[in-house]
């Protein structure tokens, strides 16, 4: 039996493929509210990268406004994400939109948490922050594809 | 009744419907306009209103806040519109018996109303206001933190509840 097979018998598996459909359907509004607040979290400070959003504020301010968004964001796109995954992984595992979006998503995080941080440490010149931010909507933009993709897949 | 379940219907069996809803490419890309322009509006509107109840750059006033952010969240929900009239387009005979649908519906119009509100009735005299903001603001505040919320639930259940 394959990985993705244990993960889909096991337990849990089971418990979310046998419950009811709204359970299903409630995982999803999890995840879309995580969404909304990961995303809150990209947007505030990539445009404050870009010189835009809420300018008037140091790029300081406006990280440490963004972060609990980032954190209860992905805490809640990953946890409701993962129950997805475990109740139906032998499908989802031969889905390569699913892989682009995971190889996105990682790079999208790094990004998030590495160079981001390190421009609010030490600012950089213009060039560099608007690349930053510019790379960071792009990589986002392309996990939202990529999710929208699995299901067409 | 019957007649807006046939226009409905009439949409959805119109050309450019069918070639939505027949598309793997175009469905999912509009999709995804609809996600990212949610998170534009509502993301960005979440700011303005926890900031209304006092939760978030508590010493920034609110007219700052709101005046910075008030052209990306109506940039954002000009993309969920538009998107979402189109995905409209592709399902407008399915989705106007859904009941998750005319939910969707409903909170999308007191959000509306609510910002209406807001931007005609308070902000004007946002300039003037104190530390302690006016009830009404804060109102306006909760009741679209919970309008919006809603309109995005009731938008997610929309495939679920057929």
């Amino acid at each position: 039996m394959s990985f993705y097979e244990t993960l889909q018998n096991s337990a849990v598996g089971h418990l979310i493929s046998e419950s009811n459909h709204l359970v299903g359907a409630a995982f999803q509004v999890v995840h879309i509210v995580g969404i909304v607040l990961l995303l809150t979290a990209v947007l505030l400070v990539a445009l404050r990268l870009l010189g835009l959003g809420l300018r008037e504020q140091s790029l300081q301010e406006v990280e440490k406004l963004a972060r609990p968004f980032l954190w209860l964001g992905l805490a809640a796109t990953v946890i409701s994400g993962s129950l997805f995954f475990i109740s139906t992984a032998v499908i989802y595992a031969t889905k390569e939109a699913l892989q682009i979006k995971i190889v996105l998503l990682v790079l999208a995080v790094l990004l998030q948490f590495g160079l981001v941080r390190r421009l609010v440490a030490h600012p950089a010149s213009k060039a560099v922050a608007r690349g930053a931010a510019l790379a960071s909507l792009t990589l986002w933009l392309g996990v939202g594809l990529a999710g929208r993709a699995i299901g067409f897949t | 009744m019957s007649s807006i379940i046939e226009i409905a219907q009439a949409i959805q069996d119109s050309s450019i419907g069918v070639a939505i809803a027949e598309s793997t490419v175009v469905f999912p890309v509009i999709e995804t306009v609809h996600l990212l322009g949610l998170a534009l509006s509502v993301g960005l509107l979440l700011i303005v209103d926890l900031r209304l109840l006092g939760l978030v750059l508590p010493k920034v006033p609110v007219a700052t806040v709101h005046h910075q952010l008030r052209r990306w969240i109506f940039t954002g929900f000009t993309f969920t519109f538009v998107s979402g009239a189109l995905l409209f387009w592709a399902e407008a005979g399915q989705v106007i018996v859904n009941y998750a649908f005319i939910a969707h519906g409903i909170f999308i119009l007191l959000g509306i109303a609510n910002a209406a509100f807001f931007e005609i009735r308070l902000v004007p005299g946002a300039a003037d206001w104190k530390e302690s903001l006016p009830g009404a603001a804060r109102f306006a505040g909760a009741a679209s933190l919970s309008a919006w919320f809603l309109v995005l639930v009731s938008g997610r259940l929309i495939p679920y509840l057929a």
